[in-house]
């Protein structure tokens, strides 16, 4: 008998039958199908892929793909996919959220996610506002917008998370934007094939709470990064940092260095040697005095 | 006279090597098969700072650290100062202290006691003599002890040997050198010992453990493979001991960057199927209380163990207190179900802590250890283990089950087969929003109602499985204490105590807190006349969580409860039981 051919997964296989909560036009629906083609031209098989989220209008993500989904509590997102990536290995973990989600409430486990290189794709979908509740200044607003919480303009500084990510350990970097759906697939694409931890930051706007002209403002801005750009150096990504007058996609930064899964996988063979796993009463002999 | 049953304490500054006494002599007497009890006291610094080590040691099975000290050694009286009513001398107690420290005995608080035995030993000065530097002095005390009190010599010896072994040739022999100088100075005092030789057969080694380590190994005796964590006093041990096994045994361990990322790494771990602990203080459950309401909600097995330490805040790092009750139980936005579990004794961490996977993997909720400093960070000597405990494994979806496969589906028992990732069909999404029986969020009030109680209803299944608790004493009582956690040494001592003296005197323990055991409690307060709750907790916090589900009788129930920071002692609650015996005056003294 001849094994069952193996049926090719096209994008729409991934949709589940949940309409999105989103408002219409907004940037999410670009990164949920750029992230569907994604799944299908790696051919991702759901069952042995997670997602996972945090609160927020775009960590209603996990609900919308057919792969195993969790829907967590604010901020905590890459906290589960810490402990779904080592426990285990094997899966294929994508972590979603917005940027209030990611580098406010939750910015410390994205920090030490990134230090750890933990083979996690983290996708950070940013509208630089909070959408859910309402149109509250963020981490990622420009300094002096007016929200419904900076009544008289926004007095902080913004983040770029890329540079958040670049200087704190991410072994892969981009940025994309939801309204170009062919490069956000690439990227997409290219962060979950990436060995170690993969930050994408995806800007996807928001047209209640940012404008109905942020995507034009955003397309405006949008340029790729050159040809001959060399994402290998740290002094290259850092370029395409806190811009101002443009935004430019690509992968600006991608190293391969061992991740957190392969320092523990090699602790795991010291410790183990090629003996069997101790017995608990052997655990326990070692508490006999020893002298 | 002989005895058969002796407490030491010994006291100093950090550097003093006060803990390196306790050490030997507690590893020396199990080597030996005595039953050995020892508890170290610190002040919060890191290095310097006062210390103490505490070592009961006893020809007969021993439930608690020993009141009151019979032989106290003292390097400093400034360092013992700050231990004013932690360390209690008993009657005519031999006070063994550093020649030179001259304060004055009026000025020295050993406990209500009318004598002492003082007796001036030039630790500093044997030190310097005999192996050349004062760093000597507690090997000097070792030798000293060992002679005085007829303690295990040879095993004392060969652990000297053993932590000199790896230092220069030197080291070792001035430390020899140190202990048989001790052992040479007792012939000058030795007439202060008198009757208090300790009298033993030597038996089998036991093992000496604390319950932090008998925790972590219980973790993975239970099959648990990932452990996430963050440092904090008292807990760390099981942080320690898991660092070390659990590549061993193939598992994964991550020390997190807070609290929040260790609950929540543990609750993604057991999503994926593997069982999955953290460990932490009161400071650190707080900030997992979030999580814990998500693991309530998307029913995620998950075992937490919180040992209690003084609090409100930072409180009392280092020391005992059973204030985290009401956190354990309540600790929570919405209603959370949890269970809660109290191991009573050193021993118990370790079938606490395999019932605890147990559970959390039959019902898929948060489950609770509630351990404390005093059984946690104290080690006493135990038989092997006999390791015949059931472990139970994860209800997965039967091959009927994945064709449509509803995550929460609500079942008669509220509990629905979980699936994990790896398994085909069995996709599906968890949330921390209400949702239906296939995972998808909803706000309707009607589904939210139908899936607390399916949620709920969990926890009848734990309850009418699980009967953990103790019983001690009389089948018919006067006097019933009712008491948890590591108060239980201390009772159980006062009861076989008073039992001896022929009063109807016993105690319950329960071990299972939440889901309330109802059916044990109210069959256990059938057979008592006056309850007497006891607790380390100011406010009060067990006594008031039994009024939430038991009548208990009002006229005929009293409570001794103070704050912590001092171990609960035999002496209080025999106080206690005779006050309730001499009718009721405890209750106008303490009742909150």
């Amino acid at each position: 008998m001849s094994p069952p051919t193996k049926v090719e997964l096209k994008p729409g296989a991934y949709k589940t039958d949940l309409k999105p909560v989103w408002c219409p036009g907004c940037g999410d629906f670009g990164v949920l199908n750029a992230l569907y083609r994604s799944m299908a031209a790696l051919q991702i098989e759901p069952w042995n892929t997670v997602i996972l989220s945090g609160i927020g209008c775009s960590s209603r993500l996990p609900g919308y793909v057919t792969t195993y989904g969790f829907n967590g509590v604010h901020g905590r997102a890459l906290t589960l996919a810490t402990g779904v990536k080592m426990a285990r290995p094997e899966l294929t973990v994508i972590a979603v959220g917005g940027d209030g989600d990611g580098l406010a409430i939750g910015g410390n486990h994205l920090i030490h996610a990134c230090r750890r290189n933990l083979d996690v794709t983290y996708i950070l979908m940013d509208n630089e506002i909070y959408g859910l509740t309402k149109g509250q200044v963020a981490p990622t607003t420009p300094i002096g917008d007016k929200t419904k919480s900076t009544y008289w303009g926004n007095p902080e500084p913004a983040f770029d998370p890329c540079e958040l990510a670049i200087s704190t350990g991410a072994s892969w970097v981009g940025r994309g934007f939801s309204g170009d759906m062919k490069g956000m697939t690439e990227l997409i694409t290219k962060a979950i094939e990436h060995d170690g931890f993969s930050f994408l930051n995806a800007m996807s706007p928001c047209v209640t709470w940012r404008g109905d002209d942020e995507f034009k403002r955003l397309k405006a801005m949008h340029q790729k990064l050159p040809e001959d750009h060399d994402p290998s150096k740290r002094s290259n990504a850092i370029v395409y940092t806190r811009e101002k007058e443009v935004m430019t996609t690509g992968v600006l930064y991608e190293v391969e260095v061992p991740t957190m899964i392969d320092r523990v996988e090699a602790i795991k063979r010291d410790a183990m040697g090629d003996k069997p796993a101790p017995s608990t009463k052997e655990i326990l002999k070692t508490f006999y005095p020893s002298f | 006279m002989p005895t058969r049953d002796l407490t030491f304490a010994i006291v100093g500054s950090g550097g003093d090597g006060v803990i390196t006494v306790g050490d030997m002599m507690a590893q020396a007497g199990a080597s030996e098969g005595l039953h050995v009890m020892k508890v170290e006291a610190y002040g919060p610094q890191i290095r310097g700072g006062e210390s103490s080590c505490t070592v009961r040691l006893s020809a007969d099975p021993i439930f608690a650290q020993g009141d009151l000290v019979q032989v106290l050694v003292v390097f400093n009286w400034a360092d013992f100062a700050r231990f004013r009513g932690e360390i209690i001398c008993a009657e005519n107690a031999i006070v063994l202290y550093e020649a030179t420290d001259e304060t004055p005995h009026d000025q020295i608080d050993l406990g209500p006691i009318e004598e002492a035995k003082w007796v001036p030993v030039p630790f500093i000065e044997l030190a310097k003599e005999s192996a050349g530097t004062t760093l000597a002095k507690n090997i000097v005390t070792i030798g000293l002890l060992s002679e005085l009190f007829n303690l295990p010599r040879k095993p004392l010896e060969r652990a000297i040997n053993k932590k000199f072994s790896k230092k220069k040739k030197e080291v070792l022999e001035a430390n020899i050198k140190g202990f048989d100088a001790g052992v040479e100075h007792a012939s000058k005092i030795e007439e202060a010992a008198t009757g208090m030789r300790l009298q033993y057969t030597p038996g089998e080694p036991m093992l000496l453990m604390s319950g932090n380590e008998l925790s972590a190994v219980a973790a993975l005796h239970a099959g648990c493979r990932f452990f996430a964590g963050y440092p904090i006093t008292p807990s760390s041990e099981v942080l320690h001991l898991l660092s070390e096994w659990m590549p061993k045994v193939g598992g994964y361990l991550v020390q997190t960057e807070d609290e929040l990322s260790a609950i929540g790494a543990v609750i993604g771990g057991s999503f994926a199927g593997v069982k999955s602990m953290t460990a932490t203080s009161g400071p650190g459950l707080a900030l997992m209380t979030e999580m814990l309401g998500l693991a309530s909600m998307a029913e995620i097995p998950a075992v937490i163990i919180d040992v209690q330490r003084g609090g409100p805040s930072t409180g009392l790092p280092t020391k005992s207190e059973q204030s985290d009750l009401w956190q354990a139980l309540w600790g929570s936005h919405g209603d959370a179900p949890r269970v809660v579990l109290a191991p009573a004794d050193v021993e118990d961490c370790f079938h606490a802590t395999v019932a605890a996977f147990n559970i959390a993997e039959e019902a898929q909720m948060p489950v609770i250890v509630l351990s404390d400093q005093f059984i946690a960070q104290r080690r006493e000597t135990l038989s092997m283990l006999t390791l015949d405990h059931e472990v139970i494994g994860r209800q997965v979806p039967s091959a009927g089950d994945l064709r449509e496969y509803k995550r929460y589906k609500d079942t008669k028992s509220g509990i629905s087969p979980m699936s994990w990732p790896g398994m085909k069909g069995g996709e599906y999404q968890t949330n921390g929003l209400e949702h239906l029986e296939d995972g998808s969020p909803t706000s309707m009030h009607l589904v939210h109602e139908q899936m607390n109680a399916k949620r709920y209803r969990k926890l009848r299944a734990v309850r009418a499985k699980y009967s953990f608790y103790r019983r001690y004493g009389a089948e018919k009582a006067d006097v019933g204490i009712i008491c948890w956690g590591s108060s239980k040494g201390p009772v159980k001592e006062a009861v076989q105590k008073a039992t001896a003296r022929g009063e109807r005197v016993s105690a319950f323990v329960p071990q299972l807190l939440y889901p309330f055991p109802y059916h044990e409690f109210n069959e256990y307060l059938k057979t008592v006349d006056n309850v007497v709750v006891i607790e380390l907790s100011y406010s009060a916090q067990f006594y008031k969580y039994l009024q939430t589900f038991l009548n208990l009788p009002e006229a005929r129930t009293f409570v001794y409860k103070r704050s912590g920071g001092k171990n609960l002692t035999v002496g209080e609650v025999e106080d206690k039981i005779q006050k309730v015996l001499e009718m009721g005056a405890l209750r106008r003294e303490v009742l909150v």
